[in-house]
C-alpha cells in the first residue's frame, strides 16, 4: 500500500502568500504603467487625427497647449481656481460610491447649492456683515445639496428607484428651477442678460494673500483630507465599505443598511452643494444660464478617473481643470472650437477606464 | 512508447481485455507556482465504473479538464482506443468519444429537453426537432434513462436534469462518460436511481468515471478507484474492496482522521428554547410560498438537524430564524426575543454560518481581518475609529481556540478559495459565545480533516449550552451529530425523528414527500 502516514494534524496550514521584493513588485507594476501609457498615447493619437482633419498641425498644437497652460502664471491660477469646485463635486461621487451607489446628480446638487447661497445673499441683502453672510451661504448650500440628494435617497429606499436615474433626472429639475429664478423672481433687470444681482464684495470668498486664487482650493483640499480620513478610519466609513462591497452581508451583520445608504447620499449632496457655493461666491458671483459649466458632470468623471478614491481625486481634478484651461488656448492659437478639448477629455477618460481596469484575481 | 501522435498502439501492445478505453500516463500540469497535477496515472476500461477520489484541491478537476480538452497538459501522454492523442478542445474530446457531465448542470431552463440536446449536437440536423425527439425517446429507453423529450427543463427535478445531461453526452457519441460529483445535488433516492443508470451503462460496455469524496458511494458503485492527493496518484486503479475505510481516508488525506465523538447529552426539555418558530409561513425571493406553517423548537444544548432536498425551504427557514426574512404568518423568537429584524436577533445572541458564503458574507475588496470585524456585534470603538488591535486579538484568540487555521489576516477574502473562505466565516461565527447557532451546510468546501474539526466545534458549542440548528445535505453527518432531525419537503416539515429513530431510508422517503 502506497499510503504515507504522517502525524495527524488538525488542518494543513495555508501556504503563506509569496513575499515579494521591491524589485518583483516593480516588475509586477510595469504592465499597469504600460497600460496607462498606452491609454494616454491612444487618446493623443486619436485626438491628433482630429486636429489634422480640422487642418491644424498636432506637432504645433500640443506644445502650444502645454505652453499656454503651464507657461503662464495666469493659467496656473485659472487651473487652481477651476479645481476647487471640481474636487468637491468629485468627492460628492466618491462618498456614495463607497456605499455602492452612483450619484449622477452632482450637477443638480451644485446648482441648488448655488441657488441656496444666492437666496441667502438676496434675503440678507447687506443687512449682515459679509463673513457671516458667507458662512450662512455655506450652511444653506450644504443643506440644499444634501436635501436634493436626499430626495433620490428617499426614492431609493421607499420606492426602489435606482439612484443613478433619480439623481440624473433631478439635475434637469434643478436646472429648470435655476432658469425660473433668474428669468422671474431673482432677475436683476428686465433688460440685458437674465442674471441675479452680483454678490456683495464682503460676502465673496476671500483671495489667498498675494494671488488671484480664492480660498476655495483650501476648502476643497481640506474636504479631501476629511473624506479620506473619515472613509479610512471611522466606523461609518468602514460600514459604507461593507454596504458597498456586499449589502446583503451588511444586512446580515445587523448594519442599518438604509440609513447608511441615505447618509452616504446626503454627505455626497452636501459636498456638491458646497461646490455650488464655492463656484457662486468664488468665481461667478451671480446666477446665470449655464452657471457652473457642468461642474457636476465633470466631477463625476473625475471621480471615475480616480476610481472613487479621495486623494487621487486631486490629481483627476487637476487633469480636467488643466484640460479645460488648455481648451481656451486651442481656440485662440489653433483656431479650433474650445469644445474640441472636451473630445480629448472624453478620449482620455475612456482610454484610461478601458485599458487600466484591474483583472479580478482568485487564489 | 515513442509512437507519433495518432499511431496505432495495438501494433506493439497485445490486444485483449487489458487494453483500456482511455489511458493517461505522466500527466503534469502547473498553474503559476501551483503544481496541480504531477505525473498522474489514470485509465478507464470499457464496461467499468471507475471512481476518482480525492479532497478539494487534490487535482481531480485539473485531471478531468485535461482529459476533456479544456486544459493542455505540460507533460504526459493520453491514449484513446490505442491511439496516442491529446484533445485540444472539448469538441475534439467529444469526437474521441469522451463526454462530461459537469457538477453545475449546463442546460437552458426555458427550452425543452429536445431543444437542449439539439443545441449540443453539431451539424445541420438542428431544425428536425420531431425526428430528434423520436431519437431521444429511443435512446432514453435503450439506456434506461426516463426522460420525456418535450418537457421543459425548468419543470424537471435536479435528478431529471442530470439524466438529460447524461443522455446528451451519450447522444453526442460518448463511450467514456465522466460524471463530476453527480451525487452532491441529489436526494438519497435519486442517488439510487442514478446508480441504477450507471450500472446499466457499464453493462452496455460504456466506461464511466465518477468523481466523489464519499466512501460509501465508492463501495456501492465503483469497480475500481483512483485516489489523488496533492496532485499525485496515491492509489491507481485499485479494487476498493481490498481497502478499509481508514486506509482509503488516509490515502485521500495523508493522515488518519479521528472519529467523531457521538455521545449525546440529555437535552433539558424544560429549558426555555433558544429558537421558537411557531406556525410560520413566508415567501421566497421569487414570491412563491417557501415556508408553509412551520413549527420548530431548538433548546439550549440541543442540535437539531434539518434534512431535505435542496430548495425545500431550508434557506428561508434559516433567514426567518435570523430575522432576515419577513413572515406572512406566525412568530419567531430567539432566546425569548421576537425576531423582527437581524439586529435584534444578533443582540439576542445568534450566530450564523450562511448558506451562500460568497453571496451572503464575502464583501468585495475587504480583508480577512475586516470580515472578522463584521460579526454582528457593535464595532469596537477606539477614539474616533475602530479598535483594530482588539479585533486582531479577538481573531487570533478564536483561531487558536477553533484550530481551523484561517488565512493571513491581510488577504482579501474574495481572493481565497471556497474552503478558505468557509474557514474564516466558521471561525468568526463559531468563535462567538452564541446562544443560538444557525449553521447552513457548515462543512461546505472543506477537506476531510476540517470537516471533522468543524463538526467537533459544533458539538462543543452544543456541550457548552448553545442551541444549534444545522442544515446539511449529508445524512450521515446529520445522523451522527443531531439530537433530532426534522425533514423538510416543499416548505413543510414532513417529519421529525428522534435520535433513536434515525434511519436513512426513512429520512429519504420523507425528503421526497413520502410517508415515514
Amino acid at each position: 500500500m502506497t499510503v504515507t502516514t504522517e502525524p495527524p494534524a488538525a488542518a494543513p496550514p495555508l501556504a503563506p502568500p509569496p513575499r515579494r521584493s521591491a524589485g518583483e513588485r516593480a516588475r509586477a507594476a510595469l504592465p499597469i504603467v504600460a497600460r496607462w501609457a498606452a491609454a494616454l498615447l491612444g487618446a493623443v493619437v486619436v485626438f491628433s487625427a482630429l486636429i489634422v482633419f480640422k487642418g491644424a498641425n498636432p506637432l504645433e498644437v500640443f506644445p502650444d497647449m502645454w505652453l499656454s497652460t503651464f507657461g503662464r502664471p495666469r493659467s496656473v491660477s485659472e487651473i487652481v481656481i477651476a479645481m476647487a469646485p471640481l474636487i468637491l463635486a468629485a468627492l460628492a461621487v466618491v462618498v456614495p460610491a463607497r456605499a455602492g451607489m452612483s450619484n449622477v446628480g452632482g450637477e443638480g446638487q451644485v446648482i441648488v447649492g448655488a441657488i441656496a447661497a444666492c437666496g441667502v445673499a438676496l434675503a440678507t441683502d447687506g443687512t449682515l456683515p459679509g463673513p457671516l453672510v458667507l458662512a450662512l451661504m455655506m450652511v444653506a448650500g450644504v443643506a440644499a445639496g444634501a436635501a436634493w440628494a436626499g430626495v433620490a435617497g428617499v426614492l431609493r429606499l421607499g420606492f426602489q428607484v435606482n439612484e443613478a436615474v433619480s439623481t440624473l433626472l433631478l439635475n434637469f429639475v434643478a436646472l429648470d428651477l435655476l432658469l425660473f429664478l433668474i428669468y422671474q423672481p431673482w432677475r436683476e433687470s428686465a433688460a440685458g442678460q437674465p442674471t441675479t444681482p452680483e454678490l456683495a464684495d464682503a460676502a465673496k470668498l476671500p483671495l489667498l494673500t498675494g494671488s488671484t486664487v480664492h480660498i476655495g482650493i483650501v476648502l476643497a483640499v481640506l474636504a479631501t483630507i476629511a473624506v479620506f480620513l473619515v472613509l479610512r478610519f471611522t466606523r461609518w466609513g468602514f460600514r459604507l465599505s461593507v454596504v458597498g462591497g456586499n449589502a446583503e452581508a451588511a444586512r446580515r451583520a445587523g448594519m442599518p443598511v438604509p440609513a447608511l445608504l441615505l447618509s452616504a447620499l446626503l454627505v455626497g449632496g452636501a459636498l456638491a452643494g458646497l461646490a455650488g457655493v464655492v463656484e457662486y461666491a468664488g468665481v461667478e458671483y451671480k446666477l446665470r444660464p449655464g452657471f457652473g459649466a457642468q461642474i457636476g458632470y465633470v466631477g463625476f468623471l473625475a471621480s471615475w478617473l480616480a476610481r472613487h478614491r479621495p486623494v487621487p481625486v486631486l490629481v483627476a481634478a487637476f487633469v480636467f481643470a488643466g484640460l479645460a484651461v488648455a481648451g481656451g488656448s486651442l481656440q485662440l492659437d489653433a483656431q479650433l472650437p474650445a469644445a474640441t478639448v472636451n473630445i480629448l477629455t472624453a478620449l482620455i477618460l475612456m482610454a484610461v477606464l478601458g485599458f487600466t481596469q484591474r483583472k479580478a484575481r482568485r487564489a | 512508447m515513442t509512437a507519433a501522435r495518432v499511431a496505432p498502439a495495438s501494433a506493439t501492445a497485445p490486444p485483449g481485455d487489458a487494453e483500456p478505453l482511455m489511458r493517461v500516463a505522466g500527466f503534469t500540469k502547473h498553474f503559476g507556482e501551483v503544481q496541480a497535477n504531477t505525473d498522474v496515472e489514470f485509465e478507464v476500461r470499457a464496461g467499468e465504473v471507475h471512481a476518482l477520489v480525492g479532497e478539494n484541491g487534490a487535482g481531480k478537476s485539473t485531471l478531468l479538464k485535461m482529459i476533456y480538452g479544456v486544459y493542455h497538459p505540460d507533460a504526459g501522454r493520453m491514449i484513446v482506443d490505442g491511439a496516442e492523442v491529446i484533445p485540444g478542445s472539448p469538441a475534439e474530446a467529444r469526437a474521441l468519444g469522451i463526454g462530461m457531465v459537469f457538477q453545475d448542470l449546463r442546460l437552458v431552463p426555458a427550452l425543452t429537453v429536445t431543444e437542449n440536446i439539439a443545441l449540443a449536437l453539431e451539424g445541420g440536423q438542428l431544425l428536425r426537432l420531431d425526428s430528434l425527439a423520436r431519437r431521444i425517446a429511443a435512446a432514453s429507453e435503450r439506456h434506461g434513462l426516463a426522460v420525456h423529450p418535450k418537457s421543459r427543463v425548468q419543470h424537471l427535478s435536479i435528478g431529471e436534469r442530470q439524466r438529460v445531461e447524461i443522455l446528451k453526452v451519450l447522444m453526442t457519441g460518448a463511450r467514456l462518460v465522466i460524471l463530476d460529483e453527480p451525487t452532491s445535488v441529489l436526494a438519497p433516492q435519486e442517488v439510487e436511481a442514478l446508480f441504477g443508470i450507471v450500472r446499466h451503462l457499464r453493462d452496455q460496455g460504456f466506461g464511466v468515471v465518477i468523481v466523489t469524496h464519499k466512501l460509501p458511494e465508492v463501495r456501492q458503485i465503483a469497480d475500481r478507484a483512483t485516489v489523488l492527493r496533492a496532485g499525485r496518484t496515491v492509489l491507481s486503479g485499485v479494487d476498493p474492496a481490498d481497502y478499509g475505510d481508514d486506509e482509503l481516508i488516509e490515502a485521500m488525506v495523508g493522515h488518519s482522521v479521528p472519529a467523531l465523538a457521538t455521545e449525546r447529552s440529555l437535552v433539558d426539555v424544560a429549558a426555555s428554547p433558544v429558537l421558537e418558530i411557531s406556525d410560520v409561513s413566508s415567501r421566497g425571493d421569487r414570491g412563491h410560498e417557501a415556508l408553509k406553517g412551520i413549527s420548530l423548537v431548538v433548546r439550549p444544548g440541543e442540535l437539531v438537524g434539518v434534512a431535505g432536498v435542496a430548495g425545500s425551504g431550508q434557506r428561508e427557514l434559516c433567514e426567518v430564524a435570523l430575522g432576515l426574512r419577513e413572515t406572512t404568518r406566525g412568530s419567531v423568537k430567539v432566546a425569548g426575543i421576537l425576531a423582527s429584524n437581524p439586529r435584534r436577533v444578533l443582540a439576542a445572541g445568534a450566530a450564523s454560518v450562511p448558506e451562500d458564503p460568497v453571496g451572503d458574507a464575502v464583501v468585495a475588496r475587504l480583508s480577512v481581518l475586516d470580515h472578522m470585524a463584521i460579526d454582528g456585534r457593535p464595532l469596537p470603538k477606539r477614539r474616533w475609529g475602530i479598535d483594530w488591535h482588539g479585533i486582531r486579538r479577538r481573531t487570533d484568540h478564536a483561531d487558536a481556540r477553533l484550530g481551523l487555521r484561517i488565512a493571513p489576516r491581510h488577504r482579501r477574502l474574495s481572493d481565497l478559495s471556497g474552503g478558505n473562505i468557509q474557514r474564516v466565516l466558521l471561525t468568526r461565527e463559531l468563535g462567538l459565545d452564541a446562544k443560538l447557532v444557525v449553521a447552513a451546510y457548515p462543512s461546505r468546501g472543506l477537506d476531510v480533516s476540517n470537516v471533522r474539526r468543524t463538526q467537533q466545534i459544533l458539538l462543543e458549542r452544543r456541550a457548552e449550552g448553545a442551541g444549534v440548528l444545522m442544515i446539511s445535505e449529508d445524512l450521515d453527518e446529520l445522523m451522527a451529530m443531531a439530537d433530532r432531525i426534522v425533514v423538510m419537503h416543499d416548505g413543510h416539515i414532513a417529519g421529525e425523528l428522534a435520535a433513536a429513530d434515525f434511519e436513512r431510508q426513512r429520512i429519504g422517503r420523507l425528503m421526497i414527500g413520502g410517508a415515514a
